[in-house]
């Protein structure tokens, strides 16, 4: 059995231990957590280098099979057809943490989708009256909407200890639900190019939703690797008795990553629309199954605690770059999916056997 | 007292609109699902029927959840509750069949609109022919780019008989154009985000080389549309289809990026409503809608066909800002 208040680590190359760490170390059986300290160390280096060497071997296979993989050009449509996966999967990582899980998102990304979109679309008939108004007023809309979703999720888990798979199932339905009230199931069209520079404008030819994923990744990296509150996240995940016995709250922990979650959904839900030029109702349907598997492949734990929003990314890569990879050389996207399906199965085998194999 | 008078009034208007629903001829509509425009035009349009209106039919709407099941239960409701007739827009072709049997076991008749079912029971059915569509959008395609060099194919989730159809009449147009290749085919599921994936990796695998895009309905065509203009390409020089005549599409092709044609949800949905009335009526009723006269090309012949084929509108310059008005 992993000994979960020990597997709780830093990022690789981390400087010195802060007391909060200490504290967190100290708190699971000291004779052990002694023993595990350089094999766990060893185990995480696999377990990045694992991701990412199979990332390389991917590209690797891709770039000699077709010419046009490694292009200037596809490079930034591999990025740009991550960047929604990739903000979403980023969310679900800090839920996931927690041993939670974010099952609503994809009706999350309709819902403020659409809610934004009518505030920014020039279509005299889709938009509620007045629109469109400005770009900032109308990402702030979608934004509240994302973060309201993500606050009710994670008041029901947090107060009122409902599983988070039932919670967040339940807000899956209603959200979706909520979109086609909003728009009376109509999509609203015509948004303003002003709003639609988010999901296609660029800078210095870099999109933007790649410059969003980036700031996205580094400030959630900072979090969880640099601040208090990501290591808190990290030990309720571990060992959540350990983390209240050790004063954590673990009630606030777990109310602010479902809002973390949802305020990216929503994010990514205008991404989605600027990206597409309209916001539609049936949009996202089955998205958190995607965030979820670029999660699991970037070997964070189902159980809580163990996971790295790097092994995220690069999850969130490799089924961007198998995707377009196969597009690419023409095979069908039914091969796609039985290969993400094999993908998601072997990296958690994997992750289960440096679990109790080593 | 003040009580007594409103128990009173209550039960007399119960009383008064039970005695009414008596009259009222009872008939249920099941579509397939109603998150997607076409279905939800489809389900205004018996709203506004005029024999809805007048208040001669009591109209439900059962939403069937994209789930054959789902249909077939609602069918079993509205068997228990003695409806007089029931339209059918069935999920899939085979498993829509089950709940067909069910109705006309009790003497119900069943009239299909929008989708087809394999059934011998049904009464009548009111569609349109998707190979026709098919057929016609490859062909407006191939004659843009003069019958000669690649297009790509989007198609529908493989399987469902729109895709069958639409592809069937694709592959009609194709062969009159043996010069043409298609250089890609694949299903992008009707979502516009999916094919917009989907072209920008084709147009990064065929650099230059693709001439026109064969959407199996507008959403997809619109997705290869946003593909093309993140990858810095100029719209107008490809030849674009889609089908459905959804709004989006009509602006896009009153911008002169697309073509599509209309497929008339109101005229499929207000057609099996006069044919449900007339065979709830066993034959007393004359058709209400004003698309018997719309349509030329598909007379009423007094309720006695079985297979009613509304004709495609092609979406034009001419007749866009008319059609584009009618969508408030």
């Amino acid at each position: 059995m992993p000994n979960h208040s020990s597997t709780y680590q830093p990022e690789p190359g981390q400087g010195v231990r802060s007391a909060a760490e200490e504290k967190m170390m100290s708190v699971g059986d000291d004779k052990k957590a002694k023993g595990w300290l350089g094999s766990e160390q060893r185990r995480l280096l696999i377990q990045e280098y694992g991701i990412f060497l199979a990332f390389l071997i991917l590209v690797a296979v891709l770039s000699v099979s077709n010419e046009f993989f490694l292009t200037a050009g596809n490079i930034s449509n591999v990025l740009l057809q991550t960047s929604i996966n990739g903000v979403l999967a980023i969310g679900m990582t800090f839920v996931i943490l927690t041993r939670g899980i974010d099952l609503s998102v994809g009706s999350v990304v309709a819902l403020a989708g659409i809610v934004s979109a009518s505030f920014v679309t020039s279509s005299a008939t889709a938009g509620i009256s007045g629109a469109p108004y400005p770009v900032a007023l109308g990402i702030g809309i979608g934004l509240l909407v994302g973060i309201a979703c993500g606050a009710v999720s994670g008041l029901i888990v947090s107060r009122f200890s409902v599983p988070a798979f039932v919670a967040t199932l339940g807000m899956l339905s209603a959200a979706r639900g909520l979109t086609l009230i909003y728009g009376g199931g109509r999509p609203v069209p015509a948004l303003t190019p002003a709003f639609r520079w988010i999901g296609t404008g660029d800078v210095f030819g870099i999109p933007a939703p790649v410059i969003i994923l980036a700031i996205v990744f580094a400030v959630s990296w900072w979090i969880l690797n640099r601040t208090r509150f990501g290591r808190y996240i990290y030990a309720v995940g571990g060992n959540p008795h350990a983390a209240r016995t050790s004063g954590i709250n673990i009630t606030r922990i777990q109310f602010v990553v479902y809002v973390i979650s949802g305020g990216l959904a929503g994010f990514a839900g205008m991404l989605l629309s600027a990206r597409t030029g309209s916001a539609l109702p049936q949009a996202g349907i089955a998205y958190e199954l995607d965030a979820i598997a670029a999660v699991v492949i970037g070997g964070t734990s189902l159980s809580g605690g163990v996971g790295r929003v790097t092994g995220t990314l690069i999850g969130a890569l490799i089924i961007g770059v198998m995707n377009n990879g196969l597009d690419l050389m023409g095979i069908q996207s039914y091969y796609q999916q039985v290969l993400k399906g094999a993908l998601i199965v072997g990296a958690v085998m994997l992750d289960q056997k440096r679990n109790y194999g080593a | 007292m003040k009580r007594w008078m409103i128990a009173l009034a209550s039960a007399t208007a119960l009383l008064a609109s039970s005695a009414m629903a008596q009259e009222k001829i009872k008939i249920g509509a099941a579509p397939y699902g109603l998150n997607a425009e076409f279905m939800q035009i489809w389900a205004a349009a018996l709203q506004e029927h005029p024999a809805v209106k007048s208040g001669e039919v009591e109209l439900t709407v059962f939403d069937g959840r994209y789930d054959a099941l789902v249909q077939q239960d609602q069918f079993k409701t509205m068997v228990t509750q003695k409806y007089n007739a029931i339209i059918f827009a069935p999920i899939d072709v085979d498993a829509g069949a089950a709940a067909v049997q069910s109705a006309a076991d009790a003497g119900i008749p069943v009239i299909g609109s929008n989708t087809r079912v394999n059934s011998d029971l049904l009464t009548s059915y009111v569609g349109s022919d998707d190979t026709i569509s098919g057929y016609l959008e490859a062909k407006t395609v191939l004659d843009k780019i003069g019958c000669k060099g690649n297009v790509v194919i989007l198609e529908g989730p493989v399987g469902q008989s729109a895709q069958i159809s639409r592809l069937e009449g694709n592959k009609k147009a194709l062969a009159e154009c043996p010069d043409v290749k298609v250089l890609e085919d694949q299903t992008a599921n009707w979502s516009r985000a999916e094919a917009q994936t989907l072209m920008e990796n084709w147009l990064t695998a065929h650099p230059k080389q693709i001439n026109g895009v064969i959407g199996q309905n507008d959403e997809m065509a619109l997705g290869a549309i946003e593909a093309i203009k993140a990858a810095g390409l100029d719209v107008k020089s490809f030849a674009i289809a889609g089908i459905d005549g959804i709004t989006d599409a009509l602006h896009a092709v009153k911008a002169g990026e697309m073509t599509s044609i209309l497929q008339d949800a109101r005229a499929q949905a207000q057609g099996a409503l006069d044919l449900a009335i007339f065979n709830a009526r066993k034959g007393d009723y004359k058709p209400q809608s004003d698309i018997w006269t719309t349509y030329k090309d598909m007379p009423w012949n007094d309720g006695k066909e079985k297979i009613y084929n509304v004709p495609w509108t092609p979406v034009t310059a001419e007749n866009v800002d008319q059609l584009l008005a009618t969508r408030k």
